[in-house]
């Protein structure tokens, strides 16, 4: 989020209340959004939800292009609109909701540093798997982002994108990665997770926080999604209090509204079965 | 016992025993686990066996070049700073590492690196006046490059456009983790105990770097010298496990000397600096006989079948 906008927030957002008809962006649902957006998108949606604030999922094929940071997903309150979980966060803090308050500084400090192991190493793995490796770059990554484009521009923009992204990876040195060696950087996430949480319901104790929303979006879709192999979901599958606590999670925050069209998102992916 | 491991990494300065964030990682930890390696301190990147720095050249697995991959590989060695470290300790390096990753190092890239003033005048200088004769006319401009297009990646797009809000936003962040960092550390000797472990390298190499660093324009700089626990951790970091580097750095320039022969008898390097003056020196004359007109280049002068004939001298004053 811009740091006008950010001013902007905290002068004007804390005044008015949450309205009616905030609204969530995402791309389509059922045949173009990906793992990472997927991810990101629940994230927000358990963060939002946790904080009890309603909000509608609308699905726009041009989400991306939409988003203010070119990152989906993206909230529209009023007359702002945030990307992203971060400044979500931030700019719902600034309406006087806040997750985190109940935390004292060393946990605030571990707080931050487990979400930014989720974004380093999970949100990084699945764009490795999406983009970098070929098997799934052609079975899903594409046909999937370039579903709702017309013929010249769908190859375009999968190609613009994929380049975008495998610079991205030689930047941060996991070009030269093996994808052998990315399901092991995964599992390593995941075990720091499942030490961190332990036998707590979520990972500071009794209260879910922001890290528990955005823990639950990345596995919560690893676990329900189909790619081309097992291994990834296999790799989170092994940490039986991980699943427990995305069950929780889903159990408390999205069944009993799965009804209201408002959380329609959550309806397409499967359930229970997969969980198990 | 097989030979020692050999580490490759950038010299040090301004009394830090490196002036790289990731050279600096992989000594402070060999130090913090006592791994004995055999520690070359160079200037020219392109004399480390991997072309870039660090590099940890072993017996078994050839050369190492990643921070993580050569800390890994030390674990492995039994060179492990985090025995005694629980798997919830673990978990935290995990954790902190990250937040250092995305948080502090790219506001330390743009410190270094962007920030016009102190590339300018602290780090462009630094460089070129450390690496060799003709490297260091290229070299520093391309590491320039390479850590912009590096930022540009990592902060997305936006950023181009407009990039004063883009440097607020980093340092933001970057306060932010200094902050946290301090907040966890609290009184504690290291982050767990009393004892250093691998979180301890990679947290002390990217502080050390910012409080040591005579930067011109240092916004970053100065919030961490205000928090007292993370600047006293450096310099008992600095005292305790560097003191002997800190001595030889006093009498750098006599060790030096003494090294330089030591690495002119490498001889593939020296093959290397041959053939690199050579071709430098070709290069030059060609390009000054050709600019100045002695050759030229003619292109499909009537009737001739040839379509590029390199006239010499003598013809030209035919024309």
């Amino acid at each position: 989020m811009s740091l006008v906008a950010d001013a902007f927030v905290s002068q004007i957002a804390a005044a008015e209340a949450w309205p009616e008809n905030a609204a969530l962006y995402q791309p389509l649902k059922g045949e173009q959004i990906l793992l990472s957006d997927n991810a990101s998108s629940l994230a927000v949606q358990a963060f939002l939800k946790m904080c009890n604030l309603p909000c509608q999922v609308i699905c726009r094929a041009n989400a991306e292009y939409m988003s203010p940071s070119g990152k989906v997903p993206f909230i529209h309150v009023g007359n702002q609109v945030v990307s992203e979980l971060g400044p979500v966060v931030q700019f719902i803090k600034a309406k006087g909701h806040s997750l985190s308050d109940g935390l004292d500084e060393v946990q605030k400090a571990e707080m931050k540093a487990y979400m930014e192991l989720v974004n380093n190493m999970l949100l990084t793995a699945e764009l490795y798997i999406q983009w970098c490796d070929e098997a799934t770059l052609e079975e899903i990554t594409e046909p999937r982002y370039s579903s709702p484009f017309p013929w010249p521009l769908n190859y375009i923009l999968v190609y613009q994108k994929r380049w975008e992204i495998q610079r991205k990876m030689k930047a941060i040195g996991w070009a030269n990665k093996s994808l052998d060696q990315v399901f092991e950087d995964v599992d390593q996430c995941c075990q720091a997770l499942s030490q961190r949480l332990g036998a707590q319901p979520y990972f500071f104790s009794k209260q879910p926080t922001e890290l528990d929303a955005l823990v639950f979006g990345h596995l919560f879709t690893i676990l329900t999604t189909q790619l081309t192999n097992d291994e990834l979901r296999e790799k989170v599958k092994k940490y039986k209090n991980l699943i427990d606590f995305c069950r929780r999670i889903e159990h408390n925050y999205f069944e009993d509204h799965a009804k209201d069209t408002s959380a329609g998102g959550m309806q397409r992916l499967p359930k229970g079965p997969s969980l198990h | 016992m097989a030979a020692p491991m050999e580490l490759f990494c950038w010299k040090g300065d301004w009394g830090l025993p490196s002036v790289d964030v990731d050279c600096l990682a992989v000594l402070t930890y060999a130090r913090f686990s006592g791994a004995p390696l055999k520690v070359h301190k160079i200037t020219n990147p392109w004399k480390s066996p991997s072309g870039s720095l660090p590099a940890l050249r072993t017996e078994e697995n050839g050369v190492i070049s990643q921070t993580h991959q050569i800390i890994t590989h030390l674990r492995k060695q039994k060179y492990n700073a985090d025995y005694d470290l629980s798997a919830r300790q673990g978990a935290d390096t995990l954790a902190f590492v990250s937040l250092l990753e995305e948080k502090l190092l790219p506001a330390l890239i743009h410190t270094f690196w962007i920030d016009a003033k102190n590339y300018v005048e602290h780090t462009r200088k630094w460089y070129a006046e450390s690496i060799p004769f003709p490297l260091n006319f290229f070299l520093p401009n391309r590491m320039h490059r390479q850590h912009m297009e590096r930022l540009r990646l990592i902060r997305g797009d936006a950023w181009i456009e407009d990039e004063g809000e883009l440097e607020k936003e980093l340092y933001r962040d970057a306060q932010e983790c200094l902050s946290l960092l301090s907040q966890r550390l609290g009184s504690q000797k290291f982050f767990f105990g009393d004892s250093p472990a691998s979180l301890d390298a990679y947290i002390f190499s990217h502080l050390a770097l910012l409080l040591k660093a005579n930067l011109p324009s240092s916004k970053l700089q100065q919030h961490l010298k205000s928090l007292d626990n993370l600047c006293n951790y450096c310099v008992s970091i600095l005292s305790m496990y560097f003191t002997w580097d800190m001595a030889a750095s006093q009498s750098t320039s006599p060790r030096r000397a003494q090294a330089e022969p030591q690495d002119g008898d490498e001889e593939p390097h020296k093959r290397r600096n041959q053939i690199l003056s050579v071709a430098v020196g070709l290069i030059a004359m060609i390009g000054y006989a050709l600019l100045s007109g002695i050759v030229s280049i003619q292109r499909g002068s009537a009737g001739n079948a040839v379509t590029g004939r390199v006239v010499i001298g003598e013809e030209d004053e035919e024309d």
